[in-house]
C-alpha cells in the first residue's frame, strides 16, 4: 500500500465523521431543536465524560456481553459451517434448524431466556451468540464448498489424507470467506447485547441507563448513550479487519513479510 | 520388466457405465523417456492419467512403477494440469514445497531443495512473491517447480502450457527441455497440439476415441537439443505429418 493510500485509509473516515458531527450541530443550532428532542454533538458527549464514574461499569459490562458472545458465536459458527460442509446428510438435518433460529424474532427470545438463565450476562451472552454465529456458518459453509475441486484432486494424487487436505488447503481457502461472515456478526453484535439488556436487565445496564434517561427527557444523555453502543460497535468491528488484516497478507501484498522463516529480503516493484 | 523401463502397463481396461474410456492397454515406458500423448476429446488419454495417478481403479490389469505395483494408490507420481493450482495464501517457495507440506511438515532439506530448484530455473528473486504477483507464465514455472518438487520419478503433464499465449508457450516448452534434462526425471505430456508434442518427445502416442486406445506409437527422432531450428527442418516436418494423417484417419476415410 502506498503511503498517499494509506492517509487517504485513515483521514477519509475520520473526515467523514467530522462531516457528520458538523451537520448535526448546524441543524440543531439553526434549526432551533430544543434541547430535550436533540442535544449538541458536545453536550451528548459532555454527558457522557461527565457522568462517566457511572457509565463505565455499565460499558464495560456491554463489552463483555458483545465480546464473549461474538467468540461463542463465530466459534460455534464455523464449527457448525464445517459440519455440514463434512457431513452432507447434517445439511438435509440442521440447515432447516439453522434457518428457524433466524426466524425466531430476538426480541422474543429474550423472555425464555431469562426464565432458563436468570438475569445475568449469559443471556447476554447467548443472544449475541444467536445472531452472530449465522452469518458466519453461511460464510464458512460457502468457502468451503467453494475450494478448488482440482486442487483437491492434485493433493490427492500428492498422496494427502483427507485430514491434512483440510487443513493445508481448504481451511485457509475458506478463510476470506470466514471474514465476511465475521465483519457481518461484529456489526450485530453490540445490538445483540444491547437487546439483551433492554429484555434481560434486572439492575443496571447501558440500555436501561438510556431508558431512564429518555424518561426523564435527559437528551444529551440517550445520545450519549447511543454514542457509547456505537463506538463499541465500530471499535469491535475495526478489530475484526485489523485481523483480517493480519491473517490475510496475500490479500494485499505481492511478497510475505520479510521476517517469516525461510523467507530472504526481495525488492519489488508494487 | 526390463531394466531400462520405468512403467509397465499390461491389459489395463476402464468402462464407464457403457463407454470403454480404455480398451484394454499395454504400454511400457522407457525411463528417463519424454512420451507425449495426443488424440481427441474422448480418446481416454485423461482416464489413462487418472489410473496411472490412483485417482479411479481400472476395471482390470496391472501396472508395475519402478518395479511396484501401484494399481488404487496415490501418492507416486507428480501431476501437473493446465490450471497452475497454485494456492494465493503461500509464498512461491510455499508453493513449491506444497506437496511435502501435504506428507507432513515441510523439512529444511525440503526448503532447501525447492530454493535451489527455483534459484536454478530462473525463480531465485520470486521466492517470497504471492502468486498473486506472477505472470501466467512463471505461474506455470512454479507449478512445474512444485511436481518436481515431489520427487517422483514419473512425471504427468495434462497439458501444462494449453492456457498460455504462443510466445510464452514457445519459451515454457524449450524450458520444460532444460528441466528435463537436468532433473532426468520420465514425463508423459497430454496435449492437443501436435507441434508441440513433436518439438518436445521421443515419442508419441496418438490414441482414439470409442473405444479409448492407442491406435500409433511413433518415435520422434530428432536430434537434441531442439531450437528453434527444429521447428522449422524437413524431419520435423515429416514427424508432424505423419501424427496429423494418424489423427484426422478415420474422419478422412
Amino acid at each position: 500500500m502506498t503511503k498517499k493510500k494509506l492517509l487517504l485509509n485513515i483521514f477519509g473516515p475520520i473526515l467523514s465523521v467530522v462531516v457528520l458531527i458538523g451537520i448535526w450541530q448546524a441543524i440543531v443550532v439553526w434549526g432551533n431543536v430544543a434541547p430535550y428532542i436533540a442535544p449538541k454533538p458536545w453536550d451528548a458527549i459532555n454527558a457522557v465524560t461527565s457522568n462517566w464514574s457511572t457509565l463505565a461499569p455499565l460499558t464495560w459490562w456491554t463489552i463483555k456481553e458483545t465480546v464473549y458472545g461474538y467468540l461463542v458465536g463465530a466459534l460455534l459458527g464455523a464449527f457448525l459451517g464445517v459440519v455440514l460442509n463434512k457431513i452432507p446428510l447434517m445439511q438435509r438435518v440442521l440447515y432447516p434448524l439453522l434457518i428457524l433460529t433466524q426466524a425466531i424474532p430476538i426480541i422474543a427470545l429474550a423472555p425464555p431466556l431469562v426464565m432458563i438463565l436468570g438475569f445475568g450476562v449469559m443471556p447476554k451472552v447467548v443472544i449475541v451468540a444467536w445472531i452472530v454465529f449465522f452469518p458466519v456458518t453461511v460464510s464458512v459453509l460457502d468457502g468451503l464448498n467453494h475450494v478448488d475441486k482440482d486442487l483437491m484432486t492434485l493433493a490427492k494424487v500428492f498422496g494427502a489424507n483427507s485430514l491434512r487436505r483440510f487443513v493445508v488447503l481448504e481451511m485457509p481457502a475458506a478463510v476470506t470467506q470466514l471474514f465476511s461472515g465475521l465483519k457481518i456478526g461484529a456489526t450485530y453484535a453490540v445490538t445483540g447485547a444491547i437487546i439483551g439488556e433492554l429484555a434481560a436487565s434486572s439492575g443496571s445496564s447501558l440500555a436501561l441507563y438510556q431508558r431512564s434517561a429518555s424518561g426523564s427527557l435527559d437528551a444529551a444523555g440517550v445520545y450519549g448513550t447511543t454514542l457509547i453502543m456505537t463506538a463499541i460497535g465500530i471499535v469491535w468491528f475495526l478489530l475484526v479487519v485489523g485481523a483480517e488484516y493480519i491473517a490475510t497478507p496475500w490479500q494485499r501484498r505481492s511478497t510475505a513479510r520479510q521476517w517469516r522463516r525461510g523467507a530472504k529480503p526481495v525488492v519489488t516493484n508494487n | 520388466m526390463s531394466s531400462s523401463s520405468l512403467l509397465e502397463l499390461r491389459g489395463i481396461s476402464k468402462t464407464f457405465a457403457s463407454t470403454t474410456a480404455l480398451s484394454t492397454m499395454d504400454l511400457t515406458i522407457e525411463r528417463g523417456s519424454f512420451v507425449s500423448i495426443v488424440g481427441p476429446s474422448g480418446c481416454g488419454k485423461s482416464t489413462l492419467f487418472n489410473v496411472l495417478s490412483g485417482l479411479i481403479q481400472p476395471d482390470g490389469g496391472s501396472i508395475n512403477l519402478e518395479g511396484r505395483d501401484v494399481i488404487g494408490a496415490t501418492g507416486h507420481v507428480g501431476y501437473m494440469l493446465q490450471k497452475d493450482l497454485l494456492v494465493p495464501w503461500r509464498t512461491v517457495l510455499g508453493n513449491i514445497t506444497l506437496g511435502a507440506r501435504l506428507k507432513g511438515k515441510v523439512t529444511a532439506e525440503d526448503r532447501d531443495q525447492a530454493k535451489g530448484f527455483a534459484e536454478k530455473y530462473g525463480l531465485g528473486d520470486f521466492l517470497n512473491h504471492y502468486p498473486s504477483a506472477l505472470s501466467g507464465g512463471m505461474r506455470q514455472r512454479v507449478a512445474l517447480m512444485r511436481t518436481l518438487a515431489t520427487n517422483h520419478q514419473l512425471l504427468l503433464l495434462d497439458e501444462p502450457f494449453g492456457a498460455l499465449d504462443a510466445q510464452t508457450r514457445f519459451e515454457m516448452q524449450q524450458w520444460l527441455l532444460q528441466v528435463w534434462r537436468d532433473t532426468q526425471r520420465t514425463v508423459l505430456f497430454i496435449t492437443h497440439d501436435v507441434d508441440e508434442a513433436v518439438f518436445l518427445s521421443d515419442r508419441i502416442l496418438v490414441m482414439s476415441p470409442r473405444p479409448g486406445r492407442v491406435v500409433d506409437d511413433l518415435a520422434v527422432n530428432l536430434p537434441r537439443p531442439r531450437t528453434l531450428e527444429t521447428l522449422v527442418s524437413p524431419a520435423f516436418t515429416e514427424i508432424k505429418s505423419k501424427v496429423l494423417h494418424q489423427l484426422h484417419h478415420e474422419r478422412a476415410l
